[in-house]
């Protein structure tokens, strides 16, 4: 009958047919990756490479090509490394220390004499000039970026590099602070290969960005070993420069940097739980229970919560256009009420510290941060939150109070009904925004959700140049985390009124806040270098925020999450564990937190 | 025969007018989402950006670059005379890979998961149905609430809880990906039985699902064939209950061959559950990105393939059942 002969063979027949053409899609080359000798993670790369061009941010290739303030140095490389744990650069590519002239106008500093590129030849100032002038040329992220503060870089010899800042009236930098970030978050590409792609792309900068360069030149000790759909693999160059004792003395321990393409975070958690993963960069959620409950040898830079350290603070924006969100009683009203507490144990699983631990000011919980402004000057404005009859008294005292009897507030008539958003799919800022809704309710003002697309979503909220729609009354998106900027960058990017009237604002101040005093206070903390006067301006910034209200932060938010599995490797960076200067927990890839590469030994020798 | 012609030719005629209008749906719809994509790629691209006029100029770059500041209709032009020499241009989502190179990576895996999937659990599905409605008594009676019970089980809940059980609990399969996760695509029978294994989850997670569904279609159909008149006249004529159980099944088969078809037309559209919670790899998860993004080229392409598929498999049913059952053929002219 049907479960025939006939039948069987073709079913056979089909399976066989379908491994086949699957073997047959997939290119033949090596085979297996020795577990004692690749390191795995997750968390990073999300979809599989595009190419390898340093210069075009459409790499997706997210362990070798991402140029940030910790920039990702394993296959390319910069003159400096960025550490968010003490906040210092430290040398790669240059020599010591960089200096500015006593004009404030120029930096210059050194590149090592035992740098040298994949093909051999020496990195050079010339090489870190040109890739300046050719991230100028065709108006790369780079390039745009920092053409407001650079003027020129230029090669004074082999090894010794100027950058020229673009001055202000005083003569002095308009901005040394983006003028010394562009050394530890931008890449030093080689000047033969870029005029060889330049030849390629016959000077059109689209198809110079686009270009996969397959045949890139790095310096960097990691290149391209196999990438598909599934997974991207970097081999180990052993010949790398980095192993002269001038910089690391050795090569990185794993021949192998392996980063297997999950869909989810859940299907990245369960590898990381089954050893699969050695550095998880995503979120796990409650990942405590990974090694309380099940007794596997995984961990987190901090033993106890909030696990990690926070770098960023997620936001809640003001819609200040909104009815009634211009008072200020009903802004603070809705912050003061927020359960934050809530916010922490649901959304972020205890991952992020409370605002008993670490107060809200404009600062992330790093130790250097927190120092930059006086607590005790701004203590008493800042709220741990849940004050409900808090909330409701300042309401009660500005007038504002349910006048109709239906259970909702009005002001001045009109009921205070607003929609809180973010985008779908974010479970964790959904669940924030759940949290800030209920406070609403229990104050007497109607917040409810709403989710719309991120595709929706990003393109209102970035069009800054008009009031934002219906819909929008109170909205999150994140703010800058750490970096060498910072935190003036974060500062800038919550409150300068520059972004308002800008098209495609992807910068910040979503809510359009403006106060002549915060520009005035933005424009001039990165020229300032007294450490007194630093703190009194960034104090006075603090004080403002807490007292204006436009925004409020919600939780705070690793740099990136860090979680590490130590059934193979072990040698993680956790805290205290003595390493000087001190490992970042940035999944040995973004900044100095490559140096971990060199601390890790196996398990099982 | 003149009957065959005029069918055929009519049957064409609405394959051409069906395919033009979805072409025209194909590309006009995905560009009525709301929703800028190029401000997307500017959220990735601008991601540590400090220069506002710098975000702009990228804003610029790439609506230059798609097209998207041009007139709608003026893209639909481009977008045509594009298609017809066979370029369907550069992914949003995924650029600077062009659209063809996005579907070439993945839809081998698409089809090498679905096609089987389909397949086996059509057969042993319309097998269990069959014999369901022939043998009655205990193995209907165990048969048919165990059909209904995995067929109504949402695909997540079957995906989540064969992970659970097999790859987490028991470690007989792995949990995600295509291949292992140590492994480097080759020729070997380790990379060969790792495909194998890895496969096993996802395939069963659809197949288990699909046979459910072909098991309680086909034993209705059955039992409904069972009882017919010609079924009866031929147990009075002698005839054998083998070659009886065979006309029976043959006619009981028509409406699942064409479930079949579309099946087969629409799964390049991908196993985006299997997909999501095995990790791996396919053409409905990229789908499923470029919806969520805007991709419209991406988008347009492979809805175009789905159609196409689903076209040319129906038209292909079309034609074989006015051979196979002449009534059809002959109802279509009445």
């Amino acid at each position: 009958m049907f479960a025939n002969k006939k039948w069987m063979s073709l079913f056979t027949l089909v399976i066989i047919a379908s491994i086949g053409l699957l073997v047959c899609a997939a290119p033949t080359s090596v085979t297996t990756l020795p577990r004692n000798e690749t390191l795995y993670s997750n968390g990073q790369q999300w979809g599989p490479v595009v190419g390898w061009n340093p210069y075009s941010s459409s790499m997706n290739n997210a362990m070798a090509v991402t140029q940030q303030d910790s920039a990702r140095v394993i296959m390319f490389e910069t003159p400096y490394l960025y550490n968010m744990v003490d906040g210092k650069v430290y040398p790669l590519l240059a020599d010591g220390p960089y200096t500015w002239d006593a004009g404030q106008t120029k930096i210059t500093f050194n590149l090592k004499q035992a740098a040298y590129w994949s093909d051999g030849t020496p990195v050079t100032a010339a090489d870190v000039a040109y890739t300046w002038d050719a991230n100028i040329k065709y108006a790369t992220n780079a390039g745009n970026n920092f053409k407001d503060y650079i003027l020129s870089v230029t090669a004074v010899d082999a090894q010794m590099v100027v950058v020229k800042a673009k001055l202000d009236a005083d003569g002095k930098a308009l901005n040394p602070l983006m003028v010394a970030a562009y050394l530890s978050g931008n890449y030093v590409i080689q000047k033969a290969w870029t005029q060889k792609l330049e030849e390629r792309a016959g000077g059109d900068a689209t198809k110079f960005l686009a270009d996969t360069a397959e045949d890139v030149v790095y310096s960097g000790p990691y290149h391209k070993f196999f990438a598909d759909d599934t997974k991207v693999v970097y081999v180990r160059d052993d010949m790398y420069w980095g192993q002269s004792a001038s910089m690391w003395g050795k090569l990185p321990t794993p021949k192998y940097l392996a980063h297997v393409i999950f869909k989810d975070n859940a299907a990245g958690s369960v590898a990381l739980a089954q050893g699969e993963v050695d550095v998880s960069q995503q979120f796990n959620s409650n990942i405590q229970v990974l090694w309380l409950n099940y007794g596997l040898p995984i961990s987190t830079y901090l033993p106890e919560a909030p696990y990690g350290i926070g770098a960023s603070l997620p936001t809640a924006y003001y819609n200040l256009k909104s009815y009634g969100l211009d008072q200020l009683a009903v802004r603070k009203a809705i912050a003061i009420a927020v359960d934050y507490p809530t916010i922490i144990a649901n959304a972020m699983t205890n991952q992020s510290a409370t605002f008993d631990q670490v107060p809200r000011s404009l600062m992330n919980p790093t130790p250097g941060e927190q120092a930059l402004y006086d607590h005790d000057a701004v203590n008493d404005l800042q709220w741990a939150g849940n004050d409900i009859e808090g909330a409701k008294k300042l309401l009660d005292d500005a007038g504002i109070t349910d006048t109709n009897g239906d259970g909702w507030r009005e002001y001045n008539g009109q009921k205070l009904s607003y929609v809180a958003t973010c985008p779908n799919g974010w479970s964790d800022w959904q669940a924030s925004i759940e949290v800030v809704a209920a406070a609403g309710k229990k104050i007497g003002i109607d917040i409810t959700s709403n989710y719309p697309e991120w595709s929706v979503y990003q393109t209102v909220v970035t069009t800054s140049d008009a009031p934002l729609p219906a819909g929008y009354d109170i909205l999150m998106m994140w703010s800058d985390g750490a970096g060498p900027t910072q935190p003036w960058g974060r500062i800038r990017h919550l409150l300068s009124s520059e972004f308002v009237g800008i098209a495609n604002n992807w910068n910040g101040n979503w809510g359009q806040y403006s106060n002549p005093r915060v520009d005035e206070l933005v424009q001039a903390i990165p020229s300032e270098t007294d450490p007194a006067e630093l703190k009194e301006m960034y104090t006075e910034l603090v004080k403002i925020y807490l007292t204006d209200i436009p925004s409020f932060t919600l939780m705070y938010r690793p740099q990136s999450f860090h979680a590490v599995n130590e059934s193979v490797w072990t040698g993680f960076p956790h805290q205290g564990d003595g390493t000087s200067p001190p490992v970042p927990p940035l999944n040995l890839t973004d900044g100095w937190s490559i140096a971990g590469l060199y601390n890790l030994t196996l398990v099982n020798p | 025969m003149k009957g065959y012609r005029r069918y055929f030719l009519n049957k064409a005629l609405w394959f051409l007018v069906t395919l033009v209008c979805a072409f025209i749906l194909n590309f006009f719809l995905p560009r009525l989402m709301p929703g800028d994509p190029v401000a997307a790629i500017v959220a990735r691209m601008a991601q540590g950006m400090s220069n506002a006029t710098g975000v702009q100029a990228i804003y610029q770059q790439y609506t230059e670059l798609f097209g998207t500041n041009k007139p709608l209709l003026q893209q639909f032009f481009i977008y045509v005379n594009n298609v017809l020499h066979g370029n369907f241009g550069f992914s949003f989502s995924f650029y600077p890979r062009t659209v063809a190179s996005v579907i070439k990576s993945s839809i081998w895996w698409t089809i090498c998961l679905q096609f089987p999937a389909i397949i086996v659990g059509w057969l042993i599905g319309n097998t269990l149905g069959a014999l369901a409605a022939y043998r009655k008594k205990g193995f209907d009676k165990v048969l048919m609430p165990v059909s209904i019970f995995v067929s109504n089980f949402p695909a997540f809940g079957m995906a989540v809880i064969l992970m659970v059980v097999f790859g987490v609990g028991l470690k007989w399969f792995p949990t995600s990906g295509g291949y292992g996760f140590d492994l480097i695509p080759n020729l070997s029978w380790k990379f060969i039985w790792s495909v194998i294994v890895h496969y096993q989850l996802p395939f069963w997670s659809i197949v288990l699902i699909a046979i459910g569904m072909q098991a309680i279609g086909m034993r209705s159909m059955a039992i409904y064939e069972l009882n017919a008149d010609y079924v009866k006249y031929s147990r009075f004529m002698g005839i054998k209950d083998r070659k009886i159980i065979r006309y029976v099944f043959r006619n009981a088969m028509l409406p699942q061959v064409t479930g079949l078809a579309l099946s087969i037309g629409t799964m390049v559209g991908g196993a985006l559950v299997a997909e999501i919670i095995f990790s791996y790899p396919g053409l409905g998860y990229t789908m499923l990105n470029a919806i969520m993004g805007g991709d419209y080229p991406l988008i347009s392409a492979t809805t175009l393939i789905v159609t196409l598929m689903v076209l040319t498999t129906m038209f292909l049913i079309d034609i074989i059942y006015a051979f196979i059952d002449p009534r059809i053929k002959a109802a279509q002219f009445d």
